[in-house]
């Protein structure tokens, strides 16, 4: 396939926006700002693919006919909190294929609105009728984790403590002030043994980048910008017997996909951008990945592995747990920062030398599977 | 009155029985029951299985706080049912939130399902002092 580039990218900041900043406008916000980044008209953009779970029919187009794109083909993906990252990968495809040279692709989601006490899977799903919510099952995870590997519950707490002090130098973040470790570990209760700075917000925002081949870069006047390596995207499978409930087969398998397309290895990584939706499953998806041993994750994590200026900085934008989390808008986001980080545009949050980034989401669970959807996008500078 | 199930296609209220797939080829268990088995693929159209009563919790987490619908707290535990190598999200009841621990023995029981008429159960776990083995 040919070689696919992101020529520009913009948000909007996360956090928590009145009823009406409504989901079209922040939307059009950040596809506004993408397009102003790679200089990019509305002539230049053939397709649009937007990512969102709660946006409701068509958002899509409700936003592209704000930006002057009716008319063009726009698709709307929704793959729970993997949504934004499945539109980048449809975009992907298409551009790879030949079909176009430049598209646009937007995660969006508004959720303070619509959404309280926390996220969980459809109501026809076996699990939501016994009381899972999301919290819960990496509750679940974390506990298992402790007995199993005698990591500490103020290691699993150091993730974020990490991703906070991360944000602070991201104007994009919902939070961007430092919080402690005491601060973590006194906070409210959600489901133990994860309390409330465990999880990450319910958050309103949208994140849109500009997908190109080298022929598009062309037509924007762009002489070189990072390359899309390539985009896994795999799906649970139904779990037999009594397996470790941490041993991320999903992630292990969605994290060779992407080494495969990509032509890379673990190794190769310089810095990630991870689902860390709650503390426990940024530390049990990196060892998946096989970016971190197994078992040793929460103990690297407090010893400063995954930390900016550590050997592998995860979550330099602050994550899901600082930067926010609107669902649909995330993998968009994940894959902004890694052109920042790309560019040399990260600021304070800067990896020094990126040449090799990976975004990771994980969206959604179905009774019984080890999860719904997880993406995995590997980019080079 | 009968008691009426949550989910006749998995549970079976009176007595409490859990309803799980038994593949025809290689005899795996699945909970809830498959049409597909997850072990050999083979497709079965086969009648659910009850499953075995006794468990042991594997891991388990109180929750605090749920979207609205759901009354907090509540004890949310995965049960190992070591008979059929089956693993069951479930609630857990019979004892304190703070003494539940990992490996306790479980068995299978009815509960009033919330938000439903009158007389529909669901499936919970209850803390039993008798030993599950092995």
């Amino acid at each position: 396939m040919r070689d696919v580039h992101v020529a520009g990218a913009g948000m909007i900041r996360f956090g928590k926006y009145p009823a009406d900043v409504t989901l079209e406008a922040m939307g059009v916000q950040a596809a506004r700002n993408a397009m102003a980044d790679s200089g990019a008209s509305p002539t230049d953009l053939e397709a649009v693919y937007v990512g969102h779970v709660f946006g409701g029919p068509v958002a899509g187009q409700r936003i592209s006919t704000r930006l002057g794109l009716a008319g063009k083909p726009v698709s709307n993906h929704e793959n729970y909190c993997s949504s934004g990252a499945t539109a980048l990968r449809e975009a992907w495809v298409a551009i790879g294929a030949g079909l176009y040279d430049v598209a646009l692709v937007i995660g969006v989601e508004k959720m303070t609105d619509r959404i309280s006490g926390g996220v969980r899977p459809d109501p026809n799903d076996l699990d939501a009728a016994v009381g899972f919510i999301f919290a819960a099952g990496h509750a679940l995870s974390a506990r298992r984790y402790m007995a199993d590997h005698g990591a500490t519950r103020e290691q699993i707490a150091m993730v974020a403590v990490k991703n906070h002090a991360h944000s602070t130098g991201n104007q994009y973040a919902q939070y961007q002030t430092r919080i402690s470790l005491e601060e973590v570990l006194s906070a409210r209760p959600i489901a133990e043994p994860l309390g409330l700075l465990d999880c990450s917000p319910i958050s309103d925002g949208a994140a849109a980048v500009i997908v190109a081949s080298t022929a598009g870069l062309r037509r924007l006047g762009i002489s070189h910008a990072p390359r899309v390596a390539g985009c896994g995207l795999v799906s649970g499978t139904v779990q037999m017997g009594l397996p470790d409930v941490n041993e991320e087969d999903v992630s292990r398998r969605a994290g060779e996909e992407a080494y495969r397309l990509a032509g890379i290895g673990p190794r190769d990584i310089d810095v990630v951008e991870m689902h860390d939706c709650f503390t426990i499953a940024e530390i049990v998806r990196l060892e998946g990945l096989g970016l971190l041993p197994r078992g040793r994750g929460a103990a690297l994590t407090a010893a400063g592995h995954t930390s900016l200026g550590g050997a592998l900085p995860v979550n330099p934008s602050g994550g899901l747990l600082s930067r926010g989390h609107p669902v649909g808008a995330t993998g968009a986001a994940q894959v902004c920062e890694l052109f920042w980080q790309l560019t040399d545009r990260a600021g304070a949050r800067q990896v020094d030398g990126a040449k090799v980034g990976l975004a990771y989401c994980k969206g959604g669970s179905v009774s019984g599977t080890d999860g719904a959807s997880v993406t995995t996008i590997v980019m080079t500078r | 009155m009968t008691a009426m199930s949550f989910r006749p296609d998995v549970f079976s209220a009176d007595p409490p029985t859990l309803l799980g797939s038994s593949c025809k080829q290689c005899a795996r268990k699945a909970f809830p029951p498959r049409e597909v088995c997850p072990g050999c693929g083979a497709t079965s159209d086969a009648e659910p299985v009850p499953l075995a009563t006794e468990g042991r919790i594997y891991s388990f987490t109180v929750v605090r706080q749920a979207p609205a619908g759901l009354r907090t707290p509540y004890v949310l535990g995965y049960v190992d049912l070591p008979a059929d190598e089956v693993r069951v999200l479930s609630r857990i009841e019979g004892l304190p939130p703070e003494r539940v621990e990992i490996g306790l023995p479980v068995r299978l029981a009815a509960r009033p399902a919330e938000h439903a008429d009158a007389g529909v159960e669901m499936f919970v776990f209850r803390h039993t002092t008798q030993e599950v083995g092995p």
